[in-house]
């Protein structure tokens, strides 16, 4: 089994809720839950649309529950990181009263066999509402809500027009041997490439097959590429703030030419060049990490220990054709 | 007869079903790829048009399609294309691509490395982002929701479910990339605890790494590649609503309205694949296609035997066609599914010269 690299990945998401959504999430700062006229029937949590045919609902809202009643549940005996409660609970098919459908939601029932089709339940409100299903903590087993003391569920300043949702999952990934052994070339400033044993093109670091005729490339197909060569082509980043985002001025990325083959390296770094000087065409040659400097980043970065690539002050490469060459 | 129109399954290749692969993605491409091809004497040259089926969530990778274009051999350049689903729906997308006639093979494939992370956090994130996501809601509960409706409703019963674990682990003894086989006891499965009530750890699907791909030719083609190609005579797949609890769980009308479309009444069916990764599922879904139990139903062992999601249907297909290309059946059925509690689902009808 090859060694595993874990990474994380996470969006924080914002939504627009639109009229529908908006005046649900709204009302659940007031304690309340809408839901909307389809027909004699009534959709609750509201859609903005008939869930069968499709045709767009009239915003016309009406207060159900808030106790409604089980038609269906599971009980969940381990929770995970994004279950409403931190010990054992249901998830159930909860039908407010007033409302013709049910709705998913956790049951703090304690015990499974509290469950049953047919058991009434309420909502357990949370203090801080925000406007989001979460508001309702979960429901409780009975016909009386949950209010926390005091609470007396004031309408919200502004109405809720926005959800945040925030999205985190952590990954393993193998290494694959090619990566590998590019992670170990790096760590002796070598720079390591694979020859296409069909079509004899070469490609930079632990990619580990020929994409042109699909075979897999292997130790026997190694090659250690120049550690010199031409800017070809370049773009300026100007960094938006997003969460994550480390940089804050704007910062350029190379694409590097090598020297006496055709291999381009894209997404590089250029060192001591200021962005308005970046040109195609500058000489440079590959810088690496000092032994102190180095930074095992795990096995995710394709040249592992290359800083980035430095001018060597020789005069510009004035070819015709850099721009042009991308793979 | 055959008319020029007409589009054959005619080879196929899975990798082995395994808890936890070694191996990237990319490389379970490549190899199911080249296996798929070469018992037809074809060469990644030959492939006119190529549609993957992955999911960007599972290998935690954006764009992660686009690395795996290199176990393709773009080279010359290919038509291309890719469905955030499983490769049953990137087979859907290449049989429409060779009716418009202009071409002739086409690759599909399905991957997923279920291993890479845990479904359970993962799919909530796709589910409706306003009441069921924040919730997260997670594919077994979904599952349990559906299998306790059936249950409530007396259309089937736990000892059922465990029968059909049962029986879908003693087929797959026989099937070489089945992960989970053996033979086990009706009873004794019954003693065990709930994972998610009503189901238990046996009416769950394992988690599986692999990969599938398969190879479609036009009739002309098809005719010289294989001796008895399997004809597609039926493709059609529809959905339902996105939220579970507004749809009739006791029902899938999906499936029905498909398998119509797709011809199911044209003929007797033989054998059918059907995606079902819980064993409620497989109940509920042949009650709706209205096979009887005359009709041989995931002989491979199923999804619950192995579950390599994006690839789960694309299997089923390509199972359903093996017993054609082999002879012992004349018209086989294959099922797939996607999204929580069978809403969307494809329905492909597989027939052989007679």
């Amino acid at each position: 089994m090859p060694r595993l690299v874990e990474h994380r990945i996470q969006f924080p998401y914002k939504r627009s809720l639109g009229p529908v959504f908006g005046a649900f999430m709204t009302a659940l700062v007031e304690r309340k839950i809408l839901g909307i006229r389809n027909g004699n029937k009534v959709l609750a949590p509201p859609l903005e649309w008939d869930p069968q045919t499709g045709e767009e609902l009239a915003p016309d809202f009406v207060e159900v529950g808030p106790a409604g009643t089980v038609t269906n549940w599971t009980w969940v005996p381990e929770p995970t990181e994004q279950h409403p409660l931190d010990r054992s609970f249901a998830f159930a098919c909860i039908q407010l009263d007033g409302a013709h459908n049910s709705m998913i939601h956790a049951v703090d029932a304690g015990t499974m066999d509290a469950m049953s089709a047919g058991m009434r339940v309420a909502p357990r409100w949370r203090a801080e509402r925000i406007g989001k299903i979460n508001d309702i903590e979960c429901f409780v087993p009975g016909e009386d809500p949950e209010i926390p003391e005091g609470d007396t569920g004031e309408a919200p300043e502004e109405p809720v027009t926005m959800m945040e949702y925030f999205a985190s999952i952590t990954y393993r990934n193998p290494v694959s041997e090619n990566a590998e052994r590019a992670g170990a070339a790096g760590k002796e400033k070598r720079l390591l490439g694979q020859q296409c044993p069909v079509c004899a093109r070469i490609y930079a670091g632990g990619r580990g097959y020929c994409p042109i005729d699909a075979v897999e490339l292997t130790p026997e197909h190694d090659v250690d590429l120049p550690q010199r060569g031409v800017v070809s082509n370049y773009t300026i980043v100007t960094p938006v703030q997003y969460p994550g985002q480390t940089e804050t001025e704007a910062f350029a990325r190379v694409m590097i030419r090598l020297d006496g083959v055709d291999v381009v390296l894209g997404y590089q770094g250029l060192i001591d060049v200021p962005v308005a000087e970046i040109h195609p065409g500058i000489r440079v040659a590959a810088m690496w990490a000092s032994e102190a400097e180095r930074e095992d980043d795990g096995g995710r970065s394709m040249i592992s220990g290359l800083v980035g690539w430095i001018p060597t002050g020789e005069p510009d490469d004035t070819s015709p054709d850099l721009l042009n060459k991308v793979l | 007869m055959r008319n020029d129109t007409d589009i054959a399954i005619v080879s196929w290749a899975t990798t082995p079903m395994v808890r936890q692969t070694g191996n990237t993605e990319t490389q379970l491409l490549l190899h199911a790829i080249t296996d798929a091809l070469e018992p037809v004497g074809l060469t990644r040259a030959d492939v006119d048009f190529t549609c993957a089926g992955s999911c960007d969530y599972i290998s935690g990778a954006t764009f992660s399609f686009v690395g795996n274009l290199d176990a393709i051999g773009a080279w010359p350049p290919k038509r291309d294309s890719h469905v955030e689903m499983d490769g049953a729906w990137a087979m859907y997308e290449a049989w429409l691509r060779l009716h418009h006639g202009d071409i002739e093979i086409a690759v599909v494939t399905g991957s997923g490395r279920s291993s890479t992370a845990n479904p359970a956090l993962i799919y909530p994130m796709e589910m409706d982002p306003y009441y069921l996501a924040p919730l997260g809601v997670d594919p077994l509960t979904f599952a349990a929701l559906q299998a306790r409706a059936l249950i409530d409703a007396g259309k089937i019963t736990e000892r059922d479910m465990a029968e059909v674990a049962v029986r879908s682990r003693r087929d797959a003894k026989s099937n070489p990339h089945a992960q989970v086989t053996g033979n086990f006891d009706v009873d004794k499965l019954l003693e065990e605890d709930y994972v998610r009530a009503p189901l238990r750890r046996h009416d769950l699907p394992p988690i599986t790494d692999g990969a599938c791909a398969v190879v479609l030719a036009t009739a002309r083609r098809a005719e010289q590649l294989r001796e008895r190609p399997a004809w597609i005579t039926g493709l059609e797949h529809r959905t339902e609503c996105h939220n579970p609890a507004l749809r009739e769980l006791t029902d899938s009308p999906s499936t029905r309205i498909a398998a119509e479309a797709a011809g199911i009444g044209d003929g007797p069916i033989d054998l059918a694949e059907l995606q079902a990764a819980f064993t409620h599922e497989e109940l509920l879904l042949r009650e709706v296609l209205g096979l009887d139990d005359s009709v041989p139903v995931n002989q491979s062992g199923g999804a619950l035997a192995a579950n390599p999601i994006m690839a789960t249907g694309l299997v089923r297909i390509s199972e359903a066609a093996r017993h054609i290309v082999e002879g012992d059946k004349q018209r086989t059925l294959a099922h797939s599914t996607s999204g929580p509690c069978l809403q969307q689902n494809l329905v492909c009808i597989l027939e052989g010269d007679s």
